[in-house]
Order: C-alpha cells, then structure tokens, then sequence
C-alpha cells in the first residue's frame, strides 16, 4: 500500500472493531500507522493506563499537529504513546515535548515539511530523567534504553499519524537521517562539571525540562591528545567550520554536546558553559566568499544569513549569530575522549524548552521581537 | 469510541487525529487584469525569486497592471508577517506568490 | 498557502506557484486549512538546476496558470 493511501484514503472500521483472529500487529502495518517497525497494539486497557497518565479526558485536545493539522487529543496522544511501547510514566516527557514541538516558536510545519534533513532533538533534564529510568551515559544517542528509545518514537508516530509526515508525501526531506526513528537523550548531570542545560536557563535543578530543536544527526568529535580546553575546543570549532551543514549556509541555532572526559577538563580549568560557548562562537568561522561559493553561480547575498554579517568575501563569519546560539550539554559514557556538534536546521526554528510538568518557564518561552526567536 | 462496546472483535484505535476545518471561501475573482494592481510576494529563495521575475515579465508582456509591486517575507519557512499582508490588501488587487525549492 | 489562504480570505485572488514536487503538499495544505477552492499555479520540477532560457518557459507556463486563476477560470 502506498503512503498516500496511509494518509488520506485508508478507510477505518466505522465500529472500531476488527475480526478476532486479527493479527494487529500486520493490521496496523496495513493501515500505514507504523514508522516501518511493529508497533505495540494498543489494546483499551493500555490506552485507558496511558490516558490516566496524561490526567484523564481522552477528548481534551492538547495541539495540532502541523502539516496534516490532525488534532492530538489525549486519547490520540495515549494510542500513539501505546503503539511506541512506551510506559505511563513517560507520558509528562511526550506531552510536554509535544506542546513545545507546537509552539509558534518552533516552527514544527516548516520542520516537518523541509527538504533538509532535520529531526527534532529532544534533550531532556531534572530529576525525572533518573525517575524513568532515561539514559544519558553509555552510548547515549544509540540504542539499548526503552525510555530513550520510545519517547523519541513517540514523537516520530505523532508527527507520523496526526502531523501527516510521511516521506515523499507531506515530509519532503530529501535523505532524512536515522534520528527520525528516535532522537531522544538525557544531559547527564550527574557528571557535575558544567552546570545543567535547564539551570543555565533559569530552572530549579528540581525542575525537569524537555528542550527540542530540529537537527541534523550528531557529527562526532574525536581528541585524544588535548588536555586543555583550548585543544578540546579547537576540534570541536574544526567540524562547525564548514560550509556543509545548514548553519553554514542558513544560520540559527546548533547544539555541541560534551563527552564527560572533556568535560572534566573544562572543569579543572574551571572554564563555565559561558567560557566553552563564547569560545566555541569567537573561533568557529566560515570566509562569506566560501558561503557565498565565490560567485561562481551569481552574485550571492544570502538573506538567510544575518544583515549584519560581512559580505566581503574574505571576511571571516560566524558559524551561528551569537554564543546563545550554541546549546551546551554534557552527555555520555565516563569512558572515551569524544563530544559531538549537532548543526540545527537554520533561522527558521527556534528551540523551545519547556518545563515538564506545566510550569510555564522564565520570561515565557522563546522572545520573538521583530520576527526573530530567541530561546 | 467507546472501549467497553459489546461487539465481538477486537477493538482498534485510530491514531491520526481528526482534521477539522472550517470551509472558508476563495476571494472574488475579476473580469479582465488590464489595470489592476499586481503585488508580488517573494519567499526570498533564491530559485523560487528568480520564478517570480520570470513569470511577472511573461505576464506583463500580455497585460497592462496598475502597478507591480514586489514584497518580500522574512523567511521562506514561516507565514509572512500580519504587518506585510495588510500592507499587501491594501496595495493589491490580485497576488502572485511561490513556495517550495 | 497559509499566506495565500490569508489573501484569499480578504478578497484578493492568489495564485502560488508550486512545483510539482510540492503539488500534493498543497493540497493537503488547503483542505486542512479550509479552502478547498484554492487552486495552485503547477510547474515542473525541479527549478534549480535550470538555466535562464529553461526559467523563462517555466516564467511562461507558470503566467498563463495565473491568469486562469485570477479570472475564475482555473479548474482544480
């Protein structure tokens, strides 16, 4: 069956009901209602503990979800959640990162239609990372945790079903990348050495948050030698300088993502998230003639790139527009010299972060003034 | 759909969501183009504005308009500006735009 | 389209141009958003790799949809 029928043909039992010896694992398959791996089907007593996890009223309707606009009611929210093999005590996590996925701010139909590859990351912090069992060590962004693994694919079924996403139809991306399976990880902040992503925003450490952003896949870092923050740094400014990701080429915002034995070299040198991301910003660069590929097709401008950028093709520009630009996590196993850049989608989005269990977070989420967001 | 239904089978959820949209009308179409007002609105991408200027000039070789006058919105992947589109009604007559690549 | 369904909705007749490639996209865009009325301007894609002879047609093409559209008489 083609895609196209999964969104807008396949008719659904009028009575919600199908054969007993129905094999729901291959019916839902046929429907199109899967990311390409089984889902869990949801069966009522599922959906009914999911949806007392989410505070009752299946009717309730949370947000739409762009660009299909399908409305994700609390019961539509449960089955998705049901169907990803996630447990109740995720639900807050889902929720929460839907309703930031489907702020203004985030721009998730832009997201979800672009050519780009981007996915949307989820990196999510405080106590109730540990309360669901996420993982933020060992191989944090690959496979082996159900938490991680389920509440990104939840988010995945959700931008599937409701948003309409499907590849070649509503989702133009032109390659994807595997993050849109799941792309879901914990900050550890039990390493200790810089001070957690949701407190350097101006949470509690009490607080637990979800912040999204969408994202090309993580471009890993590798130093063994350096021992010092200047020698970590630099490898990590060598891959955010080049014309190749989206940043080069469409500004906004990026992530870089600090393995816990670099880190413990920022602290013994008592360098802060403000000293790694200033640094990162200063030295990280690209010469406007190489974005602008020398002029070789036109006379490039590039209004997707900040006005006050230089234009002259041998000055030197920033890779994103300011240090804020940059967001900073420490993630990953004790053992192993290794960080990631993760390069954003560009100025169209903005990342949200927001407060797990409804309280609305300082200032009010992204500033937008004049058109631009700043998280 | 109610869980406890008592029909035999199994039950099945529907997880896409219901799409609800209020039907609203298409603005009131003309007679002839000679001499209205064109407004032009530019996604500022590079491919789709080279399009833009290529279809205004085939159109103008054909029609004479009031004016032609070009917009442009702060990012190809949002919606334009409220502020923009109201100084485009009240510019316009008809408008050409663009999306995608 | 959400920027033409605005237009639209204050009488101003709108053609958006599309390429084929985001033909589907719209039509989705337009029942979701209520107005199944809106019929797009549709040209080939792709428009990039193009040369400025090869705009031009597409220029062409893509005017007299326009022209069918802002005078009612586009079917779609």
């Amino acid at each position: 069956m083609s895609s196209d029928a999964a969104v807008t043909t396949q008719a659904f039992p009028s009575n919600g009901r199908v054969a007993d010896d129905t094999d729901l694992v291959e019916w839902y398959y046929a429907q199109g209602f899967s990311d390409g791996f089984p889902v869990v089907p949801p069966t009522p007593d599922k959906v009914e503990a999911m949806l007392e996890a989410l505070g009752g009223d299946p009717d309730y309707l949370e947000c739409r979800v762009p660009p299909r606009w399908g409305g994700l009611t609390r019961q539509v929210l449960a089955v998705n959640m049901v169907m990803a093999g996630c447990l109740p005590s995720y639900a807050p996590v889902v929720r929460a990162a839907m309703l930031a996925l489907t702020s203004q701010a985030f721009n998730l139909h832009g997201v979800q239609a672009t050519t780009h590859m981007a996915a949307p990351l989820l990196v999510v912090n405080g106590p109730i990372r540990n309360a669901i069992g996420m993982n933020s060590g060992h191989n944090v962004f690959g496979s082996g945790n159900r938490a991680n693994a389920t509440i990104g694919r939840a988010i995945r079924m959700i931008l599937l079903n409701a948003g309409g996403g499907w590849p070649g139809e509503l989702d133009k991306s032109t390659l994807g990348h595997p993050g849109k399976y799941t792309y879901c990880i914990a900050e550890n902040e039990e390493v200790g050495c810089i001070a957690p992503y949701h407190v350097d925003k101006g949470f509690e450490e009490t607080d637990s948050t979800v912040f999204v952003m969408p994202a090309e896949p993580p471009h890993s870092v590798t130093n063994h030698v350096a021992n010092d923050p200047e020698g970590i740094l630099d490898s990590i400014v060598s891959a955010m300088s080049t014309i190749a990701h989206n940043n080069a080429v469409s500004s906004g915002h990026c992530a870089v993502v600090l393995g816990p034995e670099h880190a413990r070299v920022m602290a013994k040198y008592e360098w802060k998230r403000h000293d790694i991301r200033h640094y990162l910003w200063y030295q990280a660069h690209n010469k406007f003639g190489d974005v602008a590929f020398q002029h070789r097709y036109g006379k490039v401008y590039n209004r997707s790139l900040p006005k006050w950028y230089s234009r002259r093709d041998g000055d030197r520009i920033p890779v994103v527009p300011t240090p804020d630009h940059i967001h900073l996590f420490c993630a990953g196993g004790e053992a192993g010299r290794f960080s990631a850049f993760i390069p954003g989608w560009g100025h169209m989005a903005s990342p949200v972060l927001r407060e797990i269990n409804g309280k609305s977070p300082p200032g009010g989420g992204p500033q937008c003034v004049d058109g631009t967001c700043y998280l | 759909m109610p869980l406890d239904t008592p029909n035999s089978g199994i039950a099945v959820f529907d997880p896409r969501g219901v799409v609800e949209a209020e039907a609203i009308p298409i603005g009131r179409r003309h007679n002839t183009l000679a001499g209205l007002r064109l407004g032009v609105l530019s996604n500022r991408k590079w491919n789709g504005n080279k399009l833009l200027r290529a279809t205004v000039k085939a159109l103008e070789a054909d029609t004479e308009f009031a004016s032609v006058t070009f917009y442009e919105k702060e990012s190809f992947s949002k919606n334009a500006d409220p502020h923009l589109l109201g100084e485009i009604i009240a510019d316009s007559d008809i408008v050409l735009t663009a999306i995608g690549d | 389209m959400h920027d033409a369904i605005s237009l639209e909705g204050q009488d101003r007749a709108t053609a958006v141009v599309v390429t084929t490639e985001f033909k589907h996209e719209a039509e989705v865009q337009r029942a979701a958003l209520g107005m199944e009325g809106l019929v797009p301007v549709v040209i080939q894609h792709p428009l990039s790799t193009l040369s400025d002879e090869e705009i031009s047609d597409r220029g062409a093409d893509a005017a007299a949809q326009a022209v069918r559209i802002w005078l009612g008489q586009a079917a779609g």
